[in-house]
């Protein structure tokens, strides 16, 4: 490209990469905490009467000695490949449910007038408004005691369906409503069906957005904790954040365990975005389409 | 050629039990919050009582504390749940109190059982009157000190203050003392020496009594004027310091243990005596585990002699040496490998002043209230007068909103 | 169909459902209120009879009072067996096959349990010095067959427990004869021909068939539900009468056996007739007259409850019979034919928001009209319900700040202040989530961007990382003096902050932290909107000699909107009932000025146990929320934009 807008843009990787660097300073420190091989955050370590320079050092968020004690000890200490596991299987089986289910919502919300739209849109939002404290018991009711999906994927996935759903439901809808609908119109007058454009015009159009809601509903049903603890009755059934609470908690917590863990547990979600990110690459303009 | 001829008797034997228990077994679940080596030692043990009573079968499940109290008040009063399950007293009156949660095993229970335990361990089982637990392990703090520092730990608050001093420079980050002093678990050491309590007998709330006023002040005293402990405590910062050799003596339980980093050589002694307090000994509270049935268990009986079995010696045993807890059961506590076990030793020691926290439910009600009075007075917004009454009119109001008559 | 013609028949439609509804919704109320009166006269009979044999055994020796029991047990058929236990001990039985006194068998484990528990409940109340905890254990066997245990008194303390087994199936004497088919049939028919009759006119909003409809529906619903509430009270008196006579029949005998002297006098206080807390009624007076005062007084409770549940309904059934006679119903069913496909695409994520979000939804607001707490969960529902107060407590609660020497000093605990917050937290956050994401964003949008793929890995790190630690990390950071905030400030020669102590700061370690947190989300949002915005746009702008700041105000903003607004309207949401970084970071300090509202709604549901009156507080917060929420989707179209 031999454009000349391709500068180097100096000032902005200076202005990205300092801010990177504030945004990742918390970061570093659970890093350099997992690393550390030590149980407890670090504290500043300062000698009497520090100079700029030691005050410096201080701050650099590096263990006093590397070590993959941590490492080694969450993974081997107990079943955490298994919970791993489960959790992925967990997460995109909501995934896929959320963004399914979304998504046919959102196309009929964003193409078809019918009366009670904008107040089931309306409802979707709302269902994000009550405080989740106390739905702990009326889920528990429903789904261990009516539905009788404890101890089962499927019951996590369920909840955790729903509950990314009213997101994945409102963006989509968004991204939808800036396809323009005449390439949809010439189609449908070229006698294609509905599904046909839905599958064929629309969901290839809208695929960043339909990265960004998967990636949603992944982390909802990834970090989620205190419902896969309440519904599950088995060890083997447990998801990874439970494993990592082990940790925590009560009187004692090791919190070096605690981020080697959280460091594990964010490696899928680096992957996942990493496989999506192409879909987040500019290029796929209307333009393109036409 | 013995040998072979035994085992295969005894094999035969138990699978010939095996094949006539399987009609009737039991399968009992028990809970948990462990992880790690208390983990194995309380799975062992229920192995070992799958040995002992043939055709029974436990099933154990570790749950994050955090999810815990909220996973037994979600099934069980809904039917749903373990048969046995361990949780510190601290739940159980308010479990009592919204019923369908904990059996009354009192009727179960025979004089041998109840006077098997150390002094005060049933009592935390206990209430109103009515037995709901058996106690297996307790917690309280005591004091630790870092061998490197201190030679001889301090027996007197006066020891304590002038050793701190000289161990403290505030420039450098360095101090005498560290502990949660903010909060009123690590505080209540501090109060009971000085006669304070949260209730009288009868439950009524006498926290705003001049005891605990004087308790504040002498920590106050350690803060401000004796200038020998950090600002803005927490857990972390006291085991950070602790590891990192700023600080020299910490009180703290049985559960800092195992984060003390291997570099740091420590030892550990009875909390101090208080002269302010009339030359009384500090005494903290202690938190008691108990095995509890659950109320929505179908086989009570059975789930009542699998508790006992790990309020036992035999379990106690293995609990203690090997899953490092405190047991509850007198009798470890005469055995060699305990008694030449210094950590196990020394919180044995702290019990003779130490008492049970209170179990009431309207306990949960004192705690954010206090420590804001706590944090109050230490930020200097407050005398502890003023603070402690404000804190006790909080408490009360809540606990009036709960005690409504019908 | 033309409309007029579906209107025709519309007011027999209207009429003829929403009558059904009010006469099968009313009749169903008052059955259960018939059954429940049933079961209270049945109750009533039961505890005056274990109440006069605790009395009569209260100060005589075990041998004397075994010998009581057996002969009350033998004089009266309704009483199948009568027990005493007291603790491990069963003390007498007139059951055939117990030799009393004994030990309890392991099987009769409960029975020690139900003592221990009712003598509890008595130390309770006696110690509280209020009364919370029922004294008399009430069960219904089997039909009919009633099961009581109260409290065995000797020398006026505590001294077990006596369980008295009755068979009153018989003896449910207050049953007025009274024909419950024929009634609402012939209302029914009423409201269908005078649906027949009406003939409403589309054209105008309020016309006489209109009014005349609603008339004639409520003139019938009421005069049905007047007439059932009559026949309530009926029941009720019949039921005061019955027990006033075995009162008296048991008096009487008690009186000649020598047990308790029977005193005729209308002022003595009836001991017998008591709730399950062992306080007396007041309704029938030791000579066995009733009260008119006090029976009054039970007729308007009963009616004081029903009423409420009786509007509701009617206003059901008239909002029913408005759709009808409006054409609403008419016209939605058109438009769900006409419209199916559209309903079809969205019936699944529906049905499973229904059943999963509203389900817990109608739980919690249910909940809050009641004073349910830890201590009186096992309670039936309708003896927790309580209406409005705890909204009432929550709203009406004014005592913002109180003037104090040193000038004003906050009530951080108000529901205002909490509010203010609250509200105050949420703009700010989103303010800063927004601006920084799409800052980021515009940024990694640049064309020819080198490592563009790099930074945004980077830049979702604070996403990707589970905030339980990160929050913590964050925590540490602000620690006065071991923080690695204050160290830096300390290296340019700035004074430390005590970050945690005062109201602004502490606020701000919360924002810091969730800005930190939510920012990436904001900038993979707008990223992904950013990807529909044609360049050729750009280009066309421009060529035609558009500033920078022209092509940003005149075409990525607009283009950003549809994608934008949900995103902020959600994390609006989001953040209204951001828990853990309040709950994480600074815990609301300094003395809870820092709380929001969902963090207080926690404190009061599990470190009060006041599980109502939090989730009132909930409901108050989905109220809020609410209002927003259609306000914000009125005014931006958010819903309609294309």
């Amino acid at each position: 490209m031999a454009d000349p807008k391709t500068k180097n843009h100096i000032w902005l990787h200076l202005g990205l990469i300092s801010f990177t660097v504030l945004a990742l300073y918390p970061v570093l420190w659970v890093l350099a905490l997992s690393f550390s091989g030590q149980q407890s955050v670090g504290l500043i370590d300062l000698p009497q009467d520090p100079s700029f320079l030691e005050r410096f050092r201080a701050i650099l968020p590096l263990p006093a000695h590397w070590s993959v004690t941590n490492f080694v000890e969450v993974w081997t200490e107990q079943q955490f490949g298994r919970w791993l596991w489960n959790s992925v299987i967990i997460s995109l089986m909501t995934t896929l449910l959320g963004v399914f289910l979304a998504c046919t919502a959102a196309y009929a919300f964003s193409r078809f007038r019918f009366p009670g739209r904008s107040t089931g849109m309306l409802m979707f939002l709302v269902s994000q408004m009550f405080p989740g404290t106390l739905m702990l018991i009326p889920l528990f009711i429903i789904i261990v005691k009516q539905l009788e999906l404890g101890n089962t994927y499927l019951g996590l996935v369920i909840v955790y369906a729903t509950t990314s759903i009213p997101f994945c439901v409102w963006m989509l809808k968004g991204y939808f409503d800036t396809i323009p609908y005449d390439i949809e119109e010439s189609a449908l007058i070229d006698g294609a069906s509905r599904l046909t454009i839905f599958w064929r015009i629309i969901l290839p159009l809208a695929k960043p957005a339909i990265a960004i809601t998967a990636l949603f509903s992944f982390m909802t049903a990834w970090n989620e904790f205190i419902l896969a603890s309440v519904f599950m009755e088995s060890e083997a059934n447990y998801t990874a954040p439970v494993g990592l609470r082990f940790f925590v908690g009560g009187f004692s917590s090791q919190w070096g365990y605690f981020a080697a863990g959280s460091v594990i547990v964010s490696l899928p979600v680096v992957a996942l975005f990493l496989q999506l990110q192409q879909y987040l690459i500019s290029g796929l303009t209307a333009g393109s389409v036409k | 050629m013995k040998q072979p001829l035994r085992i295969i008797l005894a094999l035969g034997t138990f699978l010939l039990l095996g094949i006539f228990t399987t009609a009737q077994a039991t399968e009992l679940v028990l809970w948990h919050a462990y992880r790690g080596a208390e983990k194995n030692a309380i799975e062992k043990v229920a192995k070992l009582y799958e040995t002992k009573m043939a055709g029974t079968r436990v099933t154990t499940l570790a749950i994050p504390y955090d999810a815990y109290a909220d996973k037994i008040t979600a099934s069980v009063p809904r039917g749903k749940g373990p048969d046995v399950f361990i949780y510190a007293q601290d739940r159980l009156g308010g479990w009592i109190e919204s019923g369908k949660t904990v059996e009354p095993i009192g009727f179960f229970m025979d004089e041998a059982t109840q006077k098997q335990f150390l002094p005060g361990m049933m009592d935390a089982m206990t209430y109103k009157g009515t037995v709901y637990g058996l106690p297996l392990n307790y917690k309280s703090i005591t004091l630790i000190y870092n061998k490197a520092l201190v030679k001889n730990p301090p027996k007197t608050s006066a020891e304590l203050v002038k050793l701190a001093k000289s161990l403290t420079n505030a420039d450098s980050g360095r101090y005498g003392l560290a502990y949660w002093y903010t909060n009123f678990y690590f505080h209540a050491a501090l109060m009971n020496a000085f006669g304070g309590r949260v209730f009288d007998k009868d439950g009524k709330l006498v926290l705003n009594s001049k005891e605990t006023v004087a308790s504040i002040k002498q920590m106050m005293k350690w803060y401000k004027q004796d200038g020998i402990m950090p600002t803005e405590p927490s857990e972390t910062l006291v085991s950070s310091m602790f590891n990192e050799g700023k600080v020299a003596m910490v009180f703290n339980g049985p559960w800092f243990i195992g984060e003390i980093s291997p570099s740091v050589d420590f030892g550990l002694a009875v909390l101090p005596v208080i002269d302010e307090a009339g030359k009384k000994p500090m005494r903290p509270w202690l938190t008691i585990e108990g095995a509890y049935v659950s109320a929505s268990s179908k086989q009570k009986e059975a789930a009542y002699d699998f508790a006992k079995f790990l309020a036992s010696e035999e379990a106690g045993l293995i609990l203690a040496l090997e899953g490092r807890q405190l047991h509850t059961n007198a009798a470890i506590y005469k055995d060699k490998r305990v008694t030449g076990d210094v950590v196990l030793n020394a919180f044995h020691d702290q019990l003779s002043s130490a008492e049970p926290m209170p179990n009431r439910a309207e306990m949960t009600m004192v705690w954010s209230p206090v420590t804001t009075a706590m944090n109050k007075v230490v930020k200097g917004n407050a005398t502890p007068e003023a603070a402690l009454k404000e804190a006790t009119r909080t408490v009360q109001d809540s606990i009036n909103a709960l005690h409504k008559g019908r | 169909m033309s409309i007029s013609e579906h209107l025709k028949r519309s007011a027999i439609l209207g009429l003829g459902i929403s009558m059904l509804l009010a006469l099968v919704l009313s009749a169903l109320l008052f059955r259960a209120e018939e059954r429940d009166l049933g079961l209270q006269e049945r109750q009533r009979l039961a505890v005056l009879q274990a109440n006069a044999l605790v009395l009569a055994v209260a100060d005589t020796d075990a041998e004397a009072t075994r010998k009581r029991v057996q002969e009350i047990q033998k004089l009266d058929p309704q009483i199948e067996s009568v027990i005493i236990v007291a603790g491990a001990q069963l003390l007498a039985s007139t059951r055939p096959e117990d030799a009393a006194p004994r030990q309890l068998r392991r099987e009769e484990k409960p029975l020690f349990d139900l003592s221990n528990l009712i003598r509890t409940a008595r130390e309770t109340n006696r110690g509280e010095e209020i009364v919370r905890k029922k004294t008399i254990q009430v069960e219904e066997a089997a039909q009919g067959h009633l099961v009581v245990t109260m409290p065995y008194l000797a020398a006026g303390e505590f001294a077990g427990i006596m369980q008295m087994q009755f068979n009153l199936a018989a003896a449910d004497v207050g049953t007025v004869a009274d024909d419950t088919v024929s009634l609402p049939l012939l209302m029914l028919l009423l409201a269908l021909l005078a649906g027949v009759m009406l003939r409403l006119d589309a054209g105008r909003r309020i016309d006489f068939a209109k009014l005349l409809a609603l008339a004639v529906f409520l003139v019938i619903a009421v005069f049905y539900q007047q007439q059932r509430i009559g026949r309530l009270e009926q029941i009720e008196k019949q039921d005061n009468k019955s027990v006033a006579a075995s009162y008296l029949a048991t008096a009487e005998q008690f009186d000649r056996l020598g047990y308790l002297p029977l005193l005729r006098d209308p002022a003595v206080v009836n001991l017998w007739d008591t709730d399950h807390y062992q306080r007396p009624r007041g309704l029938i007076g030791a000579d066995g007259s009733i009260s008119v005062e006090a029976q009054t007084r039970q007729l308007g409770k009963r009616a004081d409850f029903i009423r409420p549940i009786l509007w509701v309904i009617d206003l059901l059934a008239v909002a029913v019979l408005l759709m009808f006679v409006y054409g609403y119903a008419a016209r939605a069913y058109a438009a769900f034919k006409a419209h199916i496909d559209a309903y079809i695409y969205v019936a699944p994520a529906m049905i499973g928001m229904l059943v999963l979000v509203f389900f817990p939804f109608m739980y919690g607001i249910t909940l809050s009209f009641t004073d349910t707490t830890l201590f009186n969960e096992s309670l039936p529902f309708s003896d927790r319900l309580i209406g409005w107060d705890n909204f009432k407590a929550i709203l009406g609660d004014f005592n913002i700040y109180q003037s104090t020497a040193d000038g004003i000093s906050w009530n951080y605990q108000n529901f205002y202040w909490t509010l203010m917050v609250t509200v105050i937290w949420t703009v700010t956050n989103v303010t800063v989530g927004v601006t920084v994401g799409f800052m980021l964003a515009m940024a990694l949008n640049t064309d020819g961007l080198k490592g563009k793929a790099i930074y945004r890995v980077l830049l979702i790190l604070p996403w990707a990382i589970p905030n339980y630690i990160t929050a913590l990390v964050w925590r540490g950071m602000f620690h006065p003096q071991f923080g690695v905030i204050n160290q830096v400030l300390q290296m340019f020669g700035m004074e430390p902050v005590a970050w945690f102590d005062g109201v602004v700061s502490s606020f701000i370690t919360g924002l810091a932290t969730n800005g930190w947190l939510s920012f990436p989300f904001m900038m993979v949002v707008i990223l992904g909107a950013l990807q529909s915005i044609p360049k050729d746009m750009y280009e066309a702008a421009e060529v035609e000699g558009a500033s920078r700041w022209q092509r940003l105000r005149y075409i990525t903003l607009p283009l950003l909107k549809p994608t934008l607004i949900p995103a902020i309207v959600l994390s609006v949401v989001w953040t209204f009932n951001m828990f853990n970084i309040i709950f994480l970071v600074s815990g609301g300090e300094p003395a809870g000025a820092n709380e929001i509202l969902v963090t207080k709604a926690y404190k009061i549901a599990f470190e009060q146990y006041q599980y109502a009156y939090a989730a009132a507080y909930s409901t108050v917060i989905f109220m809020i929320l609410l209002v927003y929420g259609f306000f914000q989707t009125r005014i931006t179209k958010a819903t309609e934009s294309f």
